[in-house]
């Protein structure tokens, strides 16, 4: 199957797309004993857009992120962000992009343990040298935003999963980023929580104008995006956009892909 | 195969065991140089002019070798706590993979072994070398000329290197199986996730207990300042010494306990600075680790102060002794005697009464009464006695073969004799006049450390003008004038006790003694003829000089008589100093009646005075420095392990924020600051309170003629800082290691 450039045609003269991953290949191990990660993956993510990416443990989808987050280094091929090829940046250039461009959400929170909410989600502000007092209004303002004021000047172990979770995602978007990671950011919470974090998610995208690009292997966590593109042995294999269909009907398309890849959804809800 | 594991563990480990074998490796390097103490005396030539001076310092370095051992064994035990902390899963493993507890126990045992070893070969090569080089700092301390110098090895000091490195094994080895022993396979396995549960406290609270604490310090140093030292031994100059003490050790634990909230509190409040960068990460990470490290801040701060404030003082006190040694000793030989008091006569006379009694009601034990000296009362002196004369009873050398009789005339060239004579009267039971008379003369306190001490009834020594005169002039001085109605004071103690007879006699304070009214004929204390006996320090704490008419009408008993001697020309040092010899009896000091008037005193060539004053210089300094050594590794070795441990239970927060974007110079910045706090805080404190201490104790010194800071101090200050940087380093380097490692492996956790 031939799945290449998978560009959202529609607002592409407009706009260049926020992120743009072109053939990119990611080969483990040495020259006897090579596995093949990613193979020539390529798609675009316009501004604004909340996309999710599938597929079964193994699948390749966690790597995906980790070489557009610039945490993991490609072996061929392009990732440009904003419209700047991150693959060929100096470690130093790439701290300091990753510092101003990207937000991170993680499946276990990430949260510094010895700060309070207010202080970890002050902290990519604090970093970049944002004044002290815009650093207070910023903070309070994405607090409220994604109902957290409550926790602020709590110690993430006096905190439930949830709410580091949603302390960790007001992280992500306090510094503006233009494009916000997400990698299995419901996996260690039930289903309540995960209910939470995810509208959480839809408000930092219709009011923020927040793109996020989230991988989970969670089909309901999925169903909550705008297009989620489906990951086997390192391709894509399809993707689904979810247009004007309500939440449920995405739902159970995306339950279709999964069971026609192959399993794996059947632990989904 | 568990040896091949083992070997390959301390390979991996290698850094982790690297604080552990630096720490052992300097303890043995330091065991094995300070024990060759007795070859290295004998090699820098102190033996041949001080004989017993190597074994006397050999018997205590080794006493003291055993202490720092245990010392170091409970440190090592520390250290290896923080090395199983981080492998407690590896342990686990081993476990679940089917290892008994036993071959565990005995992987860990191989470990222990290797790095002891490792440490034992390291520690004595470099020991070896230093103990070399050590020679000419021993020949330097003790003024000597080194003989024969040769590489030399002391299988003695081996042994005893060996012997407390197998100690400190062993104790370690037993804390290790006990862990592995009591360790439950689950909790071994989680040791990884179990991270150190985050306690935090009201930062308002910390503020207030570090002000609290801050609080109480300053009252200690103020009561110290205040009260002095007990030097007296009162019981209240105690019991208020132990309440400052107990302040001070309180406020000090409460002061680090409350630091870090404190710095917390006080940079919150400077917004600008706390919302910027990683300094609140910096400030949060310190006070997260306040409680397992605040106590150990404050020991070590306490440790620092004892080893600062006993080096510089007992190094200070021999630079001191060495400085004024030229005017202690004025001439070749000297002895003095001191003549019985009134109170001591009746109270011997009275025992002397007891014995008869007895005796006579058991005489059976009739070598009782035989061993008992021939003159069997004691009187109190009427005239003081002619010593050249009287020397001609001792025997020098008696028990050996070598005894002889001993006539000082024969040897003597020109010679004075002082004769000081009690201040109380014969039929008076108060002294003409006393330190506290003339204190309040002229508005001034007792010395430190005398107020509550019998100063105040304690009279001056009195001497004759014709008697001062004579020893004028045999040391060659301006004779003086007193008239009719004049007095002087000499005194050689300077500071303190000389800064009021100054003000008395530049005051020209007038003296009533024996019904006649006195002024001062000179506007100074004499302090350079003085001095009436070879010593290391001052000895005459104050002699009034009056009229010889006046001293006869105050009808006063001998106090003190001197002897001086040069040897006569004919006569060399080392000729005269062997004709005194070393060890001597005395003759009777009897009266007409034959009554005892006196015991003997002391006797001092120059040559020995100088040799005395060489060697307790050389012995302060040695003991100074091995304690000190011992103490400040032992204490940056502890903060070092503290800290490596903080930075990788922190590791994670460190991941994290490199994944925010924070770049790893950053990252490094936020841990040199944090340790830097943590190494700097104990030595400031410790530093404040030595200084505090040391003040009152120069104030408590100068009584005795003063000190000032000094000697090898400044150098000796220079190697332990050099110790204390060294690990200050190794902690930052190893430190920047652990976080590098966690950035890099940020994801495959």
């Amino acid at each position: 199957m031939q799945m290449q450039h998978l560009t959202d045609t529609t607002g592409a003269a407009a706009q260049p797309p926020v992120l743009d991953v072109r053939h990119v290949e990611k080969v483990y191990g040495s020259r006897n004993n090579v596995t093949r990660a990613l193979a020539d993956v390529s798609f675009t993510v316009q501004r604004g857009e909340f996309v999710g990416i599938m597929g079964a443990s193994g699948s390749g989808k966690s790597t995906l992120l980790n070489c557009v987050s610039t945490i993991d280094a490609v072996t061929s091929g392009h990732v440009f962000i904003d419209g700047v090829d991150v693959t060929g940046m100096k470690p130093a250039k790439l701290t300091r992009f990753r510092r101003e461009q990207l937000g991170f959400i993680f499946q276990d929170s990430n949260l510094l343990d010895t700060l309070t909410a207010r202080e970890n989600i002050a902290l990519p502000l604090t970093i970049s040298r944002v004044p002290a007092r815009e650093v207070q209004v910023r903070v309070e303002a994405v607090a409220s935003r994604l109902s957290i004021t409550g926790v602020l000047d709590k110690y993430p172990y006096q905190m439930s999963g949830g709410q580091q979770q949603r302390v960790a995602a007001a992280r992500a978007l306090v510094g503006d980023p233009a494009i916000i990671m997400a990698d299995e950011p419901t996996g260690a919470l039930d289903s309540k929580n995960a209910r939470l974090l995810l509208e959480c998610f839809e408000t930092m995208n219709r009011t923020y104008r927040a793109t996020v690009l989230m991988v989970t292997h969670d089909s309901f966590a999925a169903s909550y995006t705008n297009r989620v593109l489906f990951i086997r042995d390192g391709r894509i294999f399809t993707e689904l956009r979810r247009g004007a269909a309500s939440r449920q009907e995405f739902f159970n398309r995306i339950m279709e892909v999964v069971a026609m890849m192959g399993g794996e959804g059947s632990d989904a809800l | 195969m568990l040896c091949k594991l083992a070997w390959g563990n301390v390979r991996r480990a290698g850094r982790d065991y690297l604080v552990y074998l630096l720490t052992l490796t300097l303890a043995v390097t330091v065991f094995y140089a300070f024990n060759t103490i007795s070859v290295q005396v004998d090699l820098a030539g102190v033996t041949a002019q001080n004989a017993g001076m190597g074994e006397t310092l050999g018997g205590i370095i080794s006493g003291l070798t055993v202490f720092l051992a245990v010392v170091m064994g409970f440190l090592m035990v520390y250290a290896n706590n923080f090395i199983m902390k981080r492998r407690k899963k590896e342990f686990g493993l081993y476990q679940v993979l089917g290892m008994s507890k036993g071959q565990v126990a005995r992987i860990m045992t191989f470990e222990t072994l290797f790095v002891s070893m490792a440490a034992l070969a390291l520690g004595i090569v470099c020991g070896l070398a230093l103990s070399q080089l050590m020679v000419f700092f021993t020949a330097s301390l003790f003024k000597t000329q080194i003989a024969d110098f040769h590489f030399f090895f002391s299988l003695g000091a081996f042994a005893m290197t060996v012997g407390c490195l197998a100690a400190i094994f062993l104790v370690t080895l037993v804390f290790n199986l006990r862990v592995v022993a009591r360790a439950k396979i689950i909790d071994l396995m989680s040791a990884g996730r179990q991270n150190e549960a985050i306690k935090t406290r009201n930062p308002w609270v910390s503020a207030v207990i570090f002000l609290v604490g801050l609080a109480a310090i300053v009252v200690a140093y103020v009561r110290l300042l205040h009260d002095g030292l007990p030097y007296d031994g009162t019981p209240e100059g105690m019991q208020t010494f132990g309440i400052t003490t107990a302040i001070v050790v309180v406020g000090t634990i409460l002061f680090f306990y409350g630091l870090s909230g404190f710095l917390l509190k006080a940079l919150q409040s400077a917004r600008g600075l706390y919302w910027r960068g990683l300094n609140m990460v910096t400030l949060r990470q310190l006070s997260a680790k306040v409680n397992t490290v605040s106590l150990s801040m404050a020991v070590i701060a306490m440790i620092l102060f004892l080893a600062i404030t006993s080096v510089t003082t007992g190094m200070s006190l021999a630079s001191t002794m060495n400085s004024t040694v030229e005017r202690g000793t004025p001439v070749d030989y000297t002895r003095c005697l001191v003549y019985w008091s009134a109170d001591v006569v009746d109270e011997m006379n009275a025992e002397v009464q007891a014995q008869e009694a007895h005796d006579a009601g058991a005489p059976s034990d009739a070598e009782a009464v035989a061993d008992r000296s021939d003159a069997s009362r004691y009187a109190v002196a009427d005239d003081p006695i002619d010593m050249m004369q009287a020397s001609a009873g001792d025997t020098v050398d008696p028990d050996t073969a070598d005894a002889r009789p001993f006539d000082l005339a024969s040897i003597a060239g020109a010679s004075v004799q002082v004769d000081t004579y009690d201040s109380i009267p014969r039929d008076a039971d108060k002294p003409v006049v006393t330190l506290w008379d003339l204190c309040r003369l002229v508005h001034m306190d007792l010395p430190a450390g005398t107020e509550t001490s019998d100063m105040t009834t304690l009279g001056l020594a009195v001497m004759t003008e014709s008697n001062y005169n004579e020893y004028l002039r045999f040391r060659g001085m301006e004779t003086i004038e007193l008239g009719e109605n004049g007095y002087t004071i000499t005194s050689d103690m300077g500071a303190t006790v000389n800064d009021i007879y100054n003000k008395v006699l530049a005051e020209g304070v007038e003296l009533t003694i024996g019904g006649r009214a006195l002024r001062p004929v000179q506007d100074r204390v004499p302090e350079d003829a003085s001095t009436f006996q070879n010593a290391m320090m001052g000895m005459n704490s104050g002699t009034i000089v009056l009229p010889d008419d006046l001293v006869a009408a105050l009808d006063l008993s001998p106090y003190i008589s001197y002897l001086m001697v040069d040897y006569a020309d004919d006569v060399s040092v080392g000729e005269g100093d062997a004709y005194i010899g070393a060890y001597r009896t005395y003759g009777d000091v009897t009266n007409a009646a034959g009554e005892s008037v006196a015991g003997w005193g002391v006797e001092a060539t120059r040559t020995t005075t100088y040799q005395s004053v060489d060697s307790m210089n050389g012995l302060i300094s040695y003991l100074a420095i091995y304690i000190g050594f011992v103490l400040v590794v032992a204490c940056a070795a502890i903060l070092t392990i503290q800290q490596l441990s903080g930075v990788s239970d922190a590791s994670r927060n460190y991941r994290i924020l490199s994944e925010l974007g924070t770049s790893v110079r950053e990252i490094y910045h936020s841990v040199f600051v944090q340790q830097t706090i943590f190494f700097v805080f104990p030595v400031v404190v410790g530093i404040a309170h030595s200084i505090v201490a040391l003040s009152v104790i120069i104030k408590l010194v100068a009584l005795f003629g003063g000190m000032t800071i000094g000697g090898m101090v400044g150098i000796t200050t220079l190697i332990f800082l050099i110790a204390y940087g060294g690990y200050f380093c190794v902690t930052y380097v190893m430190g920047r290691g652990i976080v590098r490692d966690a950035i890099r492996t940020r994801h495959a956790a």
